[in-house]
C-alpha cells in the first residue's frame, strides 16, 4: 500500500500537474488609447463621484445610487483599454483577480448580479440610455454630448489630473 | 409556567423585532407591476433570474488517520444558486454533496455522499443601508465563515482554519433565522453592520437548528466592521453572539462568544488574523468557562512572471477549557501550515500545502502532506 501511494505521487501526480499547467492562462493586451469617460443614465442623480466612490461601485460594495435607484454596471470585456483602466486604476486588480473578486461577491450573497458585459462602446451607449440606474465607461471621445459625463474627484476627461486614462 | 411565560415572551419579542425590520423593507419591494417585477428596459432582465454556479475540489492526502482521510479524496461538490426575483428582492442558495465513508446503508456503511442545503437565503434590499433576509446563513461571527463559504477555489489554503471548521464545534457555522444587514458611508470610513436573530446551536452544537430552535431562547449575533477609503484592502471588525445552549441529558449553559477580525486582503501581501473567545455560562451555578481561539495567515503573490504562484503560512491556535463540559472533545490545538498555490487558470488552482499540528504538550506532533486542485465551474 505505501508502495502504491508513493508509485502515485512519484508518477501520477507531476503528469496531472503538468497537463493542468500546459493550460496556462490567456495573455491579456490592452490597447493603447486616451481617457475614459464614466457615463450614468440620465436619471442617475449625480454629476461627480470620488476615486473611492467609484471603486465601490465598480466592486459591488455599492448597490444604489441616491432615491434607492439601483446601480446597473455595464463593464467591457477582458481586453478593452476601457476594463484595463477601470481594473488597474480604480480597482488595483488584475483581470484574475477581478474575476475571483465578482465570482466570491456572488457567492458570499452579498449581491444576485454581477457585472453586465459588453463588447463595444455603441453597446454601452446603447445599453445605458436604456437602463435606469447604469453606469458605464467609455472612451471619451465617443462619449459625445449627449452622454451625462460624471466628474471624478471634480475633473472631466481631458482635464488635467484626470484619473482615468 | 413563569419560565414558559418568560419563554413566549422572548420568542414574540425577537419575532416583533424582526417582523418590524423587515415591513418597510417588504412594502417597497411589493410588486409594482410598472416598474419592479417587470424587465428594466433594454437591459432584458427578466424576473427570476436564476445564475448557478460550482464549486469543486480534488485532495490528495498523507497524514495521520487520527487526523483525517488519506490518499485521494473527492472534496465537497457545491453549487450555489443566485436568482433575482426582482430588481429588490434576491434568493441565495448553496447545496453541497461531501464524501462519507458511513454515508449508506448495511454493515459496514457503504460510502456515498452526503447532501446539505449549506445556505437558503431570501433578501429584500431596500438600499445600501438596509437590507432585510431570512434563511439559512453562515454565521457572521467570524470573517472566514462568511468569506468562503463552501467554494475551496476562494480561500488561498486548503484548509480553513480549525476554528471555523465545517462540522467543528468551536464556532456556530451556521445560523437559521434573519438578519438586518447595511453599509453607511461614515465618512469613508464605510461601516457595515449585521444584526441577526434566528436559532443557535442544535442537539449536537456543530449543528444549527434546522428545524427548530431545541430551547426557548433564540441566538442574537451582531457583527461590526469597517473598510476604510483611505486604506484600500484593509477590513477591521468584532463580531457579539450570544445564544442558550441545550445538549441532552446536562444542564443548560449561556453561550457568549466575542470575536475579532482584521483583514489586509490585497494579495501582495494577504493577511488575515482572527481571535474569538467563547464564553459558557452554567444556568443557575457558579461554572463559568473560556475557551480562545485565534489564527494569523499571511500570503503573497509573487510578482511579474511568478504572479501565478502565492505562497502562504498560517499559525493557529486553539485552547479548550478542560472544565467546559460543553467543548468535551474539542481538541486543543497549536499548528502550522506552510504551502503554495499555483493558478492553473483564471477559475483553477493547485495547491500543496504541509501541516503540523500539537494537540498537547504531552502528545508527538502530528504531520501531514497534501494536495489540492480545486476549480470554480
Amino acid at each position: 500500500m505505501g508502495r502504491s501511494v508513493r508509485h502515485i505521487a512519484h508518477r501520477v501526480l507531476p503528469l496531472a500537474i503538468g497537463c493542468l499547467v500546459a493550460a496556462g492562462p490567456a495573455t491579456v493586451v490592452a490597447q493603447e488609447k486616451g481617457d475614459v469617460a464614466v457615463v450614468v443614465n440620465r436619471d442617475v442623480p449625480v454629476d461627480n463621484l470620488s476615486l473611492s466612490e467609484l471603486r465601490r461601485l465598480v466592486l459591488g460594495d455599492r448597490e444604489f445610487w441616491p432615491e434607492s435607484v439601483r446601480v446597473t454596471l455595464l463593464i467591457r470585456a477582458p481586453v478593452a483599454h476601457e476594463r484595463d483602466v477601470i481594473l488597474k486604476t480604480v480597482c488595483q486588480m488584475t483581470e484574475a483577480q477581478f474575476r475571483q473578486h465578482w465570482i466570491g461577491k456572488v457567492f458570499r450573497a452579498d449581491t444576485a448580479v454581477a457585472p453586465k458585459i459588453v463588447y463595444s462602446n455603441e453597446m454601452s451607449i446603447d445599453l445605458l440610455n436604456r437602463t435606469t440606474g447604469a453606469i458605464a465607461f467609455v472612451d471619451a471621445p465617443q462619449a459625445g454630448t449627449n452622454l451625462k459625463v460624471v466628474k471624478i474627484d471634480g475633473r472631466l476627461p481631458g482635464d488635467p489630473g484626470y484619473l482615468l486614462r | 409556567m413563569g419560565h414558559l411565560h418568560t419563554a413566549i415572551r422572548t420568542n414574540v419579542i425577537a419575532a416583533a423585532f424582526a417582523v418590524s425590520l423587515v415591513a418597510p423593507v417588504v412594502a417597497s419591494a411589493q410588486p409594482d407591476h410598472a416598474s419592479q417585477d417587470q424587465p428594466q428596459s433594454g437591459t432584458g432582465v427578466e424576473y427570476p433570474s436564476l445564475h448557478l454556479s460550482g464549486f469543486a475540489d480534488i485532495d490528495f492526502a498523507t497524514q495521520a488517520k487520527s487526523e483525517g482521510p488519506r490518499g485521494f479524496s473527492e472534496g465537497q461538490f457545491v453549487l450555489h444558486l443566485a436568482s433575482a426575483l426582482s430588481p429588490r428582492v434576491n434568493f441565495f442558495g448553496e447545496v453541497s454533496f461531501t464524501p462519507r465513508a458511513d454515508a449508506g446503508t448495511g454493515s459496514p456503511p457503504a460510502t456515498g455522499f452526503n447532501a446539505e442545503v449549506e445556505r437558503a437565503i431570501i433578501r429584500f434590499d431596500q438600499s445600501d443601508r438596509l437590507k432585510v433576509s431570512f434563511g439559512r446563513y453562515h454565521t457572521p461571527v467570524n470573517w472566514w465563515n462568511t468569506a468562503f463559504h463552501h467554494g475551496q477555489w476562494l480561500q488561498t489554503t486548503i484548509s480553513r482554519p480549525e476554528m471555523a471548521q465545517f462540522g467543528g464545534k468551536f464556532i456556530p457555522v451556521h445560523f437559521v433565522g434573519g438578519l438586518v444587514e447595511g453599509s453607511l458611508p461614515a465618512g469613508g470610513l464605510n461601516v457595515n453592520y449585521q444584526a441577526g436573530v434566528g436559532n443557535g446551536r442544535g442537539n449536537v452544537i456543530s449543528r444549527a437548528g434546522d428545524a427548530g430552535d431545541n430551547n426557548a431562547r433564540p441566538a442574537w449575533v451582531l457583527n461590526l466592521f469597517t473598510k476604510p477609503d483611505r486604506v484600500f484592502g484593509l477590513q477591521v471588525g468584532g463580531s457579539l453572539y450570544a445564544d442558550r445552549v441545550s445538549l441532552p441529558g446536562q444542564p443548560e449553559f449561556d453561550e457568549r462568544i466575542i470575536a475579532a477580525h482584521a483583514v489586509w486582503q490585497h494579495e501582495d501581501p494577504e493577511v488575515i488574523a482572527e481571535i474569538a473567545d467563547v464564553r459558557h455560562t452554567q444556568d443557575g451555578a457558579a461554572l463559568t468557562t473560556s475557551s480562545l481561539a485565534y489564527y494569523v495567515q499571511a500570503a503573497y503573490r509573487l510578482p511579474s512572471f511568478a504572479r501565478l504562484w502565492k505562497p502562504y503560512y498560517r499559525f493557529e491556535h486553539i485552547d479548550i477549557d478542560p472544565a467546559d463540559p460543553v467543548f468535551a472533545g474539542v481538541l486543543n490545538l497549536d499548528g502550522s501550515t506552510i504551502g503554495v498555490r499555483y493558478d492553473i487558470s483564471s477559475y483553477a488552482a493547485i495547491k500543496t500545502e504541509a501541516r503540523t499540528k500539537e494537540r498537547a504538550s504531552n502528545q508527538p506532533r502530528t504531520n501531514g502532506w497534501f494536495l489540492q486542485i480545486a476549480f470554480t465551474f
